[in-house]
């Protein structure tokens, strides 16, 4: 299982092209979103900066990107190609192909998010005390293993041809629902407490937490481990019983 | 040991897999022969438990398939087996011999499907041949009790499927279970031990390749005969005793089949002694007579359109 996990983060590392624009989209897409902001401008009902939201939001947004749209497509693609039939002939249990899809999906995700910091800080004078970087960046790379999870369930149930469109609805719905691109504060009561539920919301939120000064709350973790146990279960058990399709 | 027990699998109305019942034994190395569309792969499918029968049970080493792939007693190399992309040779192979419970050192399976000298190439650049040959390393990585092969030496030339065939032969002599499906029915006749035709999911034979050509129940006799070149100019002459080579050919005993061309006669005969025996007993004087065994592909051909016709 070591090794398959081993060889899936050298699959992506060899991967290039995809890891450059995997890493790049999201911290171009900050800089887009708050161009012309004020730095100092506080947002609305919450006591952070708009930058210092968009920061977090977009460091979400971008590790979902890639792990979602990148293990979707590349699983489907894979089991039509008859690879995970190849491997579902070995003693490989269910869960160690999730955890390995998952562990090279992180691969892409931790560069992007570090870059998306690094520029907050460079260009847009984001300014935080060093626990809170470093928490931003465990929270918003640890959270972004429920996405991978969820690609790799998109991925087990699409064919390759479906998996790219229903791996974007999936992140645009949940990613604008979570308050990524638009400030969640701008929602009305009721969407707020249904995307409180939805992955995204506690995802971001668990960043601007920490942003606040405190630590990410309880709920949103617990609500984060039960879509991350959802996914990677339900994709675990699809790989096993994967059994009506070649 | 390894067995089916009354297997069906029906795709909606298409029936692959028809209430198959068969054993394999240890040792044993076992064709699955049949046209396209027979049922094979879901037969191996099937096996391997990468589907889940309609009903019936499928036993592999005392447990379920899944079980004994988690033991690491099966191997199988699948017709649709992909590989993993941007990874080498020995990377695939290393995580094969690591997945495996009972597995080889990745040097020595790599040298056996003789892989040692491309070890470092990507798999996504590979010939078909050695695409084939990575396939076998992973379903060889270990000490597997069962192996299974699917259509294994499609895209190999002549050389590398001889190659391929001596080391599986090597497997069955430590005592593995080989079963192959195959096209190649020369292969079948040449390796198998057994022999199983299946036809529209139904297991038609099951023997050696010999009692499988028995079966189709002829011999072919080949063999010149002087005087049938110019028999054209000879009927001009219409000789009054009827008694052409052509009239004492076609009513020689136990004759299924008579074909001329030139001086060459073949004959398919159900008692190919008795017709050699009439031919001589006729006068006639054959020369570079050959009395062979119908080839497996004609038994084959033979048995599946017997079905064919009880089904009609």
């Amino acid at each position: 299982m070591k090794t398959l996990i081993k060889l899936e983060i050298l699959r992506v590392l060899r991967n290039r092209k995809f890891m450059f624009f995997s890493v790049i989209y999201p911290p171009v897409l900050f800089l887009l979103l708050t161009a012309g902001q004020d730095a100092h401008k506080k947002l609305d009902g919450l006591g952070i900066t708009v930058v210092a939201y968009y920061m977090v939001a977009m460091c979400a947004f971008g590790a979902m990107t890639a792990v979602l749209m990148g293990n979707a497509e590349r699983i489907s693609r894979e089991r039509e190609k008859g690879w995970v039939r190849q491997l579902r002939l070995t003693a490989l249990p269910g869960r160690g192909y999730v955890t390995a899809k998952i562990a090279s999906a992180a691969t892409i995700s931790l560069p992007s998010i570090i870059l998306v910091m690094l520029v907050a800080a460079s260009v847009k004078q984001v300014r935080l005390d060093a626990w809170q970087w470093a928490g931003i960046l465990l929270c918003s790379w640890a959270g972004s293993f429920v996405f991978a999870a969820l690609g790799v369930a998109i991925g087990y149930v699409a064919t390759a041809d479906v998996a790219r469109p229903i791996a974007m609805i999936a992140y645009f719905v949940l990613a604008a629902l979570g308050g990524l691109w638009a400030p969640f504060t701008l929602f009305p009561g009721w969407l707020q407490t249904i995307a409180d539920y939805l992955p995204a919301r506690p995802y971001a939120a668990l960043g601007q937490a920490i942003e606040f000064g405190s630590a990410p709350h309880l709920k949103d973790i617990a609500v984060l481990a039960f879509y991350l146990v959802l996914f990677a279960g339900g994709a675990a058990w699809m790989y096993r019983k994967d059994t009506a399709k070649a | 040991m390894v067995g089916f027990n009354g297997v069906s699998k029906s795709f909606g109305d298409v029936q692959a897999v028809a209430d198959l019942t068969l054993e394999l034994h240890p040792g044993e190395t076992v064709a699955l022969l049949g046209p396209n569309g027979a049922g094979k792969s879901t037969a191996l499918d099937l096996l391997l438990g990468l589907r889940m029968p309609d009903t019936g049970t499928v036993e592999l080493f005392g447990g379920s398939p899944r079980q004994a792939i988690a033991r690491g007693m099966v191997g199988a190399m699948l017709q649709s087996g992909g590989l993993m992309e941007d990874v080498t040779v020995r990377e695939v192979v290393q995580l094969a011999c690591d997945l495996h419970p009972r597995a080889h050192p990745v040097d020595q399976v790599l040298a056996t499907a003789d892989l040692t000298e491309i070890a470092g190439r990507k798999v996504n650049k590979l010939s078909g041949g050695q695409e084939q040959r990575v396939r076998f390393a992973l379903a060889t990585a270990g000490a597997n009790e069962l192996i299974v092969l699917d259509e294994p030496t499609t895209g190999m030339d002549v050389s590398a499927r001889q190659a391929f065939w001596a080391t599986m032969r090597a497997q069955a002599a430590e005592g593995r279970t080989v079963l192959f499906a195959t096209h190649y029915l020369e292969e079948a006749d040449a390796i198998a031990d057994r022999v199983l035709v299946l036809h529209r999911g139904r297991l038609l034979a099951d023997g050696t390749a010999a009692e499988i050509k028995a079966r189709a129940g002829a011999r072919r006799i080949v063999f010149d005969l002087e005087g049938l070149e110019d028999r054209e100019d000879r009927e001009d002459r219409d000789d009054p005793s009827g008694e052409t080579p052509e009239a004492v050919l076609n009513a020689l005993p136990h004759l299924a089949g008579l074909e001329i061309s030139g001086r060459t006669v073949r004959i398919r005969s159900t008692d190919a002694d008795a017709t050699v025996h009439a031919v001589y007993a006729a006068g006639l004087y054959p020369r570079n007579l050959e009395v062979a065994g119908l080839g497996l592909e004609q038994a084959f051909l033979a048995i599946t359109a017997e079905e064919e016709a009880a089904n009609r």
